[in-house]
């Protein structure tokens, strides 16, 4: 379905949207900026790729995961592959690769949306980051814990 | 589309297992998405389930209030006859009194219903079924469907003969709708307002809807005690499920045969439809909706003008180019050089190091002879003094010497 019919549909109103202080914010998965718009919302598109944390806790990232969408030509979901998928979406975890995930991005995006892919990169570095330093400090405790 | 996107029939015991690998869509699926037609009609529809209400007719005008008329130092609205009581001579009948009708008393014969053009509640339906068969639209609605293995779900119809509750659950759960449900059971919320009070005490999200066709079906009990999930059979669709709050996209497990009775049911493109007598599906305005597929299909780009550049006149801000030297630069190229060849110069007038040792030699000698002549004055005046002073001893020693002579 063409991204700008579904996105006439979707604009006004959906699950996603949050609209605060003034702000119109989107929480989409595939939506690596944050802000509702025409270009950043992925859901409605065929190739979008958002980066999403997986937490177990408040303020705990355990993992980043990529979701990539996929066409939804009515494809049987392979139940017997290891890879998270859904009818919409299929994962890659980031855990031990980030520079795999920085590459799925770009091949995805490409140069043509620089924009997109540079809010995909962005938002993957800062969550790794962020996952990282928490693993650090986790390992360093265990480390002192030893001791 | 010329060629017809297929669709797979799942079997009910095993999600992973297929009954029937390829059906052709029925062609609803492929009608124009109209939010249009679809919100216009669902507002209307919505009221038809309106109970009639009414104000009692003589709420607050069993009174004979009469106005006191003017010249009384009162407002002129009627007041309530009689004396013995508070209630005497208080105003009555107007909505802006206490105890007073409301302004244009609900009656019974208001028109609660809405009557929709045939043609339109089918476009709407036939929309309606349309999107739910596209995965944005149902995310967009807010349904959990990222276990469900496709979209539109076609289930085998022994999903009909289901009897049991349990039967229910794990039918929904092996096929990844039972998250739809969760999310509507952890969102069920006391009502807001005084409707809790009046029979409407939660708030429930609306979950799966199950399409069965067979009338003699079972799983009408087996599904009803699922909270959020709805039961319809395929000839009673109804817009207020398909598309809850003239949203679009509710998200719809069909059965084979009800599936199956789409086409019959609102017919294709080709035929209008048997049930809905002489219906044709909405036929969309543009073949391609894909904007961007057309922007940069080599048909338009062939023919359209290379991109302008945007042309900055002058900058936003006007910066001064005697205190900016970017902007000076901007103004007159010459200004670098310019400016260089000043700071050359002045270094250059100071004849290098030469000259600033030369001029620190002097300035040391005379400092040094400076402090050779502030000296000797020191010592001078020093001297001075010390004469002054013996001079001063000696007079005054011989003046105690001529006192002692004399």
């Amino acid at each position: 379905m063409s991204q700008s019919v579904l996105w006439e549909v979707v604009k006004g109103n959906n699950a996603f949207l949050v609209k605060r202080n003034g702000l119109t914010l989107s929480t989409d998965p595939f939506n690596n900026t944050g802000v509702q718009t025409y270009s950043s919302t992925g859901f409605i598109t065929k190739n979008a790729i958002g980066v999403v944390p997986t937490q177990s806790k408040v303020n705990q990232i355990n993992n980043v995961n990529l979701v990539a969408r996929k066409s939804t030509k009515f494809q049987q979901v392979d139940r017997k592959t290891k890879n998270t998928q859904s009818v919409y979406a299929s994962t890659l975890s980031v855990k031990h690769g980030i520079h795999t995930a920085s590459r799925v991005i770009r091949k995805r995006f490409g140069t043509r949306r620089l924009g997109l892919q540079k809010a995909a990169l962005r938002k993957l570095v800062k969550l790794n980051r962020a996952n990282s330093v928490r693993r650090r400090n986790e390992i360093a405790a265990t480390k002192a814990q030893k001791k | 589309m010329t060629s017809v996107p297929l669709v797979s029939v799942f079997s009910a015991d095993d999600s992973s297992k297929v009954t029937a690998k390829h059906i052709p869509l029925p062609a609803v699926f492929q009608t124009p998405i109209r939010p249009d037609i679809v919100s216009f009609v669902h507002t209307n529809i919505a009221k038809n389930r309106r109970q009639a209400h009414a104000v009692n007719p003589q709420a607050g005008m069993q009174h004979s209030a009469e106005s006191w008329g003017t010249g009384r130092a009162v407002a002129r609205i009627p007041r309530v006859s009689g004396s013995g009581t508070h209630r005497s001579g208080q105003a009555a009948f107007g909505n802006q009194c206490r105890k007073g009708r409301m302004s244009l008393p609900i009656k019974v014969w208001r028109r609660w219903h809405r009557r929709v053009n045939i043609k339109q509640k089918r476009h709407a339906a036939a929309t309606a079924v349309a999107a739910t068969g596209i995965v944005p639209l149902v995310l967009a609605r807010g349904h959990r469907i990222s276990q469900v293995p496709q979209i539109p779900l076609v289930v085998e119809d022994k999903i009909e003969s289901y009897e049991k509750t349990t039967d229910a659950l794990n039918f929904l759960k092996r096929f990844g709708a039972f998250e739809d449900v969760q999310k509507v059971v952890s969102t069920k919320v006391v009502r807001a307002g005084i409707s809790k009070q009046r029979g409407k005490k939660y708030r429930v999200r609306k979950g799966p809807l199950v399409v069965y066709f067979n009338e003699n079906a079972k799983l009408l009990k087996a599904f009803r005690n699922v909270p959020g999930v709805e039961v319809v059979n395929v000839t009673r669709l109804n817009l207020l499920q398909l598309a809850p709050g003239g949203q679009l996209g509710r998200f719809v497990i069909w059965t084979q045969s009800a599936f199956a009775h789409l086409d019959k049911l609102f017919g294709t493109y080709r035929y209008t439809s048997i049930i809905k007598d002489g219906y044709q599906l909405l036929r969309p305005l543009i073949t391609n909706p894909d904007l961007a597929r057309i922007i940069n299909s080599n048909q338009v780009q062939e023919k359209v003008q290379p991109a302008k550049t945007t042309k900055v006149l002058h900058e936003v801000q006007k910066k001064n180019p005697l205190k900016n030297t970017k902007a000076m630069d901007r103004l007159n190229p010459y200004a670098k050089k310019q400016r260089a060849a000043a700071v050359a110069a002045i270094k250059a007038n100071t004849k290098g190091t030469k000259k600033i040792k030369k001029n620190k030699a002097l300035k040391k000698a005379s400092r040094a002879a400076y402090n050779k002549v502030a000296a000797s004055l020191n010592d001078a005046t020093k001297a001075a003094v010390q004469e002054e002073q013996d001079i001063k001893v000696k007079y005054f020693s011989v003046q105690k010497g001529a006192a002692q002579t004399e």
